[in-house]
């Protein structure tokens, strides 16, 4: 259950991909999610499909870490799909009963977003399979810093964000320790009313807290002894460069916008 | 002949099979543990020790092998795992961490309330451990969080004793304890199971610790168990051990420097009454070989 959790997690390979300066993977990703909501027809959202399977062939991380990350979100992937068929309207109809009926435009439209939130998370699993943690934040840090002119502390939101990113696989590490060691005073997680399984989970979130909040003031005692004072004036020890291959990524994501946006110009919207 | 209580039969646990990350935490190991024996368990970080003992009940299932308990299979029935772990009980390294009731009673009785038990035996098993650890009714409607870090450690114990299992291991119950807790610990264990007549796994990379209390010590190493023999006969290879990167009780090195120096001693002294017979033997024969 809790080793599902694949957010934050890195994959070490060496790939194209993993070379690729954090800021690219970034704006790759963030391009890539708002190309996937402008795909009007099949053409383009084959397109969009075919280049987020290159690109996970291209990362080599293993298959099954992405299905490890998408199996988590199937029931909302369903959630989604059923609602889109019963409530969109249009196209012909095809079965009609009580207040329901369903329509090619409702299938289109959940195969749609189905498809869509399944790219999501395959293309943001890419981004963390493939950027250590740090470089990640370090990489928002930079490409928000702009921000500092509306007195926005983009440093501390990004020192934030590592740590909190940080922490996940510790914490997770710590979720199984205890849980395992209530197991062996005869816990019982897996039987019961859904009532009785969230009360199962007390014994596991209280010493959770307990030694979060623990670690929490350890942390910021440690920090404040090596002397961390926020961003003012901080340099850093590796600094990211943008290659000729991150330009050339780049301009190669553009070009398939208007890939996609000519291939809804002329073939047609279906949703 | 002693019955066996606890056996593994070619126990092999892979984590994270399929991934760049594979790796065997233990390998290949058969051992049979004797009932009433206080084993030391042994081995250099990273060794296997803390997945091996996850296996005696059941919170890790081996990737191939099985592990007897009184001779049954304990994953032969799957929705029994539970009875499995009332009766072998492990009590996992830093067990303060687990503390989660608002009294100290109550986290006691987290445990023997799991096996279905009724109040008045509930009561029974919680104040008999109480009173066995040292904690007195003072402490009863304590918060766990307010204690010293020896006793929430001695409450942690307790939760796992009061199931009263047949077998108790211990991981590194003396973790991070100054002496006097060590020794408060250290005399528990030893106590527990002459009152209880049950076998006690005892995790530990202290040989000091292991080679005062333990009646037979297994070593981990590697991921494989490289001996399970009694103590004497489990120093008496320290050269081994030496090389596995174990530390050896201060006394035995001393007696092997002895041996390399060419005095004729023996080499699996752990304890200073065994010294002092071994020092005062070689003397005497000194003393023949002077006349």
């Amino acid at each position: 259950m809790l080793s599902d959790i694949t957010i934050g997690q890195y994959y070490k390979a060496d790939s194209f991909v993993h070379r690729l300066d954090a800021r690219t993977k970034i704006i790759l990703t963030a391009l890539f999610l708002v190309i996937i909501f402008m795909c009007k027809n099949f053409l383009s959202l084959a397109l969009m499909f075919v280049l987020l399977v290159t690109s996970v062939l291209a990362c080599k991380v293993p298959m099954k870490m992405f299905l490890k990350s998408v199996k988590p979100i199937i029931p909302i992937v369903i959630f989604t799909a059923v609602i889109n068929v019963i409530y969109a309207t249009g196209g012909t109809e095809l079965v009609s009963f009580w207040k329901i009926s369903i329509t090619t435009k409702g299938l289109a439209t959940a195969f749609f977003m189905a498809i869509r939130i399944i790219c999501l998370i395959i293309s943001s699993s890419i981004l963390t399979y493939t950027t250590v943690p740090t470089a990640l934040t370090d990489g928002i840090e930079k490409l928000f810093s702009p921000l500092k002119v509306l007195h926005v502390d983009v440093h501390t939101l990004a020192m934030m964000m590592t740590l909190a990113l940080r922490f996940i696989p510790t914490l997770i590490e710590e979720i199984n320790r205890i849980t395992n060691a209530q197991k062996a005073r005869g816990a019982d997680f897996e039987s019961g009313k859904l009532f009785e399984r969230v009360k199962a989970m007390i014994p596991i979130l209280i010493p959770l807290f307990v030694s979060a909040f623990n670690r929490a003031y350890e942390l910021a005692f440690a920090m404040s002894c090596r002397c961390y004072r926020g961003g003012e004036g901080r340099t850093r020890m590796k600094q990211p460069k943008m290659k000729a291959a991150d330009y050339l990524i780049l301009l190669f994501f553009v070009l398939i916008i208007v890939g996609v946006i000519l291939l809804n110009h002329f073939f047609g919207k279906i949703v | 002949m002693s019955v066996t209580v606890l056996e593994t039969k070619d126990l092999t646990y892979i984590y994270s099979k399929g991934t760049n990350y594979e790796m065997a935490a233990i390998n290949n190991i058969n051992l049979a543990i004797e009932k009433g024996e206080l084993v030391g368990i042994i081995g250099h970080t990273g060794s296997g020790k803390s997945t091996l003992i996850q296996h005696f009940n059941g919170i890790l299932k081996a990737t191939s092998g099985t592990v007897l308990l009184d001779g049954a299979d304990i994953w032969q029935d799957k929705s029994k795992i539970r009875n499995v772990r009332f009766k072998v009980g492990v009590c996992f390294q830093y067990p303060e961490y687990q503390l989660f009731e608002e009294t100290v009673y109550k986290d006691i009785a987290f445990g023997p309330k799991n096996m279905g038990l009724d109040e008045k035996e509930i009561d029974r098993k919680v104040r008999q451990v109480c009173e066995f650890v040292g904690l007195d009714e003072s402490y009863f409607e304590k918060s766990p969080f307010d204690l010293s870090g020896g006793e929430k450690r001695r409450v942690a114990i307790a939760g796992i004793m009061a199931m009263e299992p047949e077998v108790l291991v211990l991981d590194e119950p003396c973790a991070g304890l100054d002496p006097k807790g060590r020794n408060v610990i250290l005399d528990l264990i030893c106590e527990y199971r002459k009152k209880t007549n049950s076998t006690v796994l005892v995790v530990s990379h202290s040989m000091e610790d292991i080679s005062k209390i333990a009646t037979k010590i297994l070593v981990m190493n590697d991921s494989k168990l490289a001996f399970y023999d009694t103590v004497e006969n489990v120093f008496a290879k320290s050269d081994e051990l030496i090389e596995m990167g174990l530390n050896i009780p201060e006394i035995t090195k001393l007696f092997l420097k002895l041996k390399k120096s060419g005095y004729d001693v023996r080499t699996d002294i752990y304890t200073l009454e065994q010294a002092e017979k071994e020092l005062l033997a070689l003397v005497e024969r000194g003393k023949k070989n002077a006349q």
